[in-house]
């Protein structure tokens, strides 16, 4: 059933929750884009459904406490990404199963916070959701200045990030300094995720960080058109997530995932069809 | 006339594990020198260049790179390495070799600034030197053998290096794409004079092309090559006291194609 006209679609951006719906998803599409396609590239994307999960127990304890739970996410991611990188590098545990580790971790902090403040409420739901036409004025505020800051970082960085991507060893020895980096580009994925929360949830955003990339990665393209594709792929999911979820009152991240995933496998079956 | 040494190594001992990879080694490579380092497998010749670039840590002894200690060295952009592992990047990496090479122009004194009219003249410059500007716009993942290990060497020429380390960059290659290959160093060292060291286990390119020879095989032996002559005592300490090769200064010219290329 639908709660919209279709042809009401123009007077429909008069609405601000819209307004702000769409500037939160296009600029969550944008970071979430650019990082997921490194991350594809560096073998790492289940890297983000680990510390998405991770980031439960951080909203749970932003809620609890009563600070911004992106925040309380960002926090908690960061700390997960610092916790994987510890114990890969130290030879604690691989890849995969520093992430369960504290995957498991994050999502039971969460679940002991949750009993403590007695119950589970609407708000927590909203999270593992996402929820992204009840967001507020101080919500984009703070998902533009994180924006903002990522697609700094991407932008003056992207040549060094590209390098290490490709070659760890060789950009070391170019004199690049290659942990710092990957250091600061982790806590980047643990804001991206943050952020990214509030538009699509907790459940549904390694969807939105990993399927513009493996789009884009199909046009068997330059690197440079592979990231504006990824961008362009990522910001038309939000886009018709949002409108559509609007016109025809289902889940947004739902059908922001399902868009994504539309897009891949149209673009998948036209370059072997092609 | 006395030559400046480029790299100067004393009593180098390198471990992996708890073994000696490289034991109490002494020798020098000379700017301009053209050096093949040959051994047998496991012999330790990649451990000794990962070692010289810094990429190992050192047990004992001292490495000095253009009269510098390693410990302190800090113009890498002036050594070019392609590792033997290079051309098994994943294929479907969207990179095409311009792109690759440009990455060559990313270091430390540049961080953080946009790529200028400067670093696509010395990418321009690094594609003709490989003979592949025809090949700038491909995805490295269509490259064959050869035009792949071409597309890393002008990667690795892009921040214009005195040294150029190559760690077995001809395996697998048919003799033709091999001599071209080798033509093409050869080149560079004489026109550009830039000293090049490569792991190899093609003899006869060695003693055919090169002015030095390194053999490793946990212990390194250095030897200057004249006029294509074989240094018998040093292979042998390198492959054991049985091994000999039989080479001759006209296989040279037997095998090489038209320098014409």
């Amino acid at each position: 059933m639908s709660s919209f006209d279709v042809f009401d679609l123009p007077s429909l951006f008069q609405y601000q929750f819209l307004q702000m719906a769409m500037v939160g998803g296009i600029l969550a599409a944008v970071v979430s884009a650019w990082i997921g396609l490194f991350l594809i590239l560096r073998k790492e994307s289940m890297l983000v459904d680990g510390v998405a999960h991770t980031a439960f127990g951080g909203v749970a304890i932003g809620l609890l406490i009563g600070i911004d739970p992106m925040l309380g996410a960002m926090a908690v991611s960061a700390a997960a990404v610092l916790g994987i990188t510890y114990m890969r590098r130290k030879g604690l545990a691989q890849s995969d199963a520093a992430i369960a580790v504290m995957m498991a971790m994050g999502f039971s902090l969460g679940m002991i916070v949750i009993s403590l403040a007695n119950g589970f409420n609407v708000e927590l739901f909203s999270y593992l959701f996402g929820s992204i036409l009840t967001i507020d004025s101080t919500d984009l505020t703070v998902l533009i200045v994180l924006a903002l800051v990522i697609i700094g970082f991407m932008v003056f960085f992207y040549k060094e990030m590209l390098a290490i991507t490709f070659d760890e060893d060789g950009a070391r020895l170019q004199g690049i300094p290659v942990q710092a980096m990957t250091m600061a580009f982790n806590l980047l994925v643990a804001v991206t995720i943050a952020l990214s929360i509030k538009v699509i949830g907790i459940i549904l955003v390694v969807a939105l960080m990993v399927l513009p990339g493996l789009t884009a990665l199909q046009l068997k393209r330059s690197f440079k058109i592979t990231l504006i594709a990824s961008t362009v792929f990522g910001v038309a999911a939000a886009v018709l997530g949002i409108v559509i979820s609007v016109l025809f009152s289902v889940s947004t991240s739902g059908v922001i995932v399902f868009s994504a995933a539309g897009v891949f496998l149209f673009v998948a079956a036209y370059q072997r069809l092609a | 006339m006395k030559m400046e040494p480029i790299i100067e190594v004393k009593g180098l001992t390198v471990r992996r594990g708890s073994a000696e990879a490289i034991s109490n080694s002494t020798f020098s490579i000379e700017r301009g020198d053209y050096v093949g380092v040959v051994g047998p497998n496991g012999g330790g010749k990649t451990t000794l260049v990962l070692a010289m670039l810094g990429l190992l840590p050192k047990a004992e002894g001292s490495i000095r790179i253009m009269g510098q200690e390693i410990e302190s060295f800090d113009q890498w952009e002036k050594v070019g390495y392609v590792s033997q592992f290079a051309i098994n990047f994943d294929s479907q990496f969207p990179l095409t070799v311009k792109e690759l090479v440009g990455l060559g122009r990313v270091n430390r004194r540049n961080m953080g600034r946009f790529r200028n009219k400067e670093d696509w003249a010395a990418v321009n410059e690094a594609l003709q030197l490989m003979s592949i500007s025809n090949l700038a716009d491909k995805r490295i993942g269509m490259l064959s053998g050869g035009q792949r290990q071409r597309a890393f060497v002008a990667k690795s020429l892009v921040s214009k290096p005195e040294l150029l380390v190559l760690d077995e960059p001809v395996t697998g290659f048919d003799p033709v794409t091999q001599e071209k290959f080798f033509m093409q160093l050869a080149n560079l060292n004489q026109k550009k004079g830039i000293t090049i060291l490569i792991v190899s286990h093609d003899l006869a390119a060695v003693f055919c092309r090169m002015s030095r020879v390194l053999c490793v095989n946990r212990e390194v032996h250095s030897s200057a090559i004249n006029e294509g002559t074989v240094p018998d005592d040093v292979l042998k300490r390198g492959y054991g006291e049985h091994f000999h090769f039989a080479f001759h200064q006209h296989q040279c010219k037997g095998v090489f194609i038209d320098e014409q290329l």
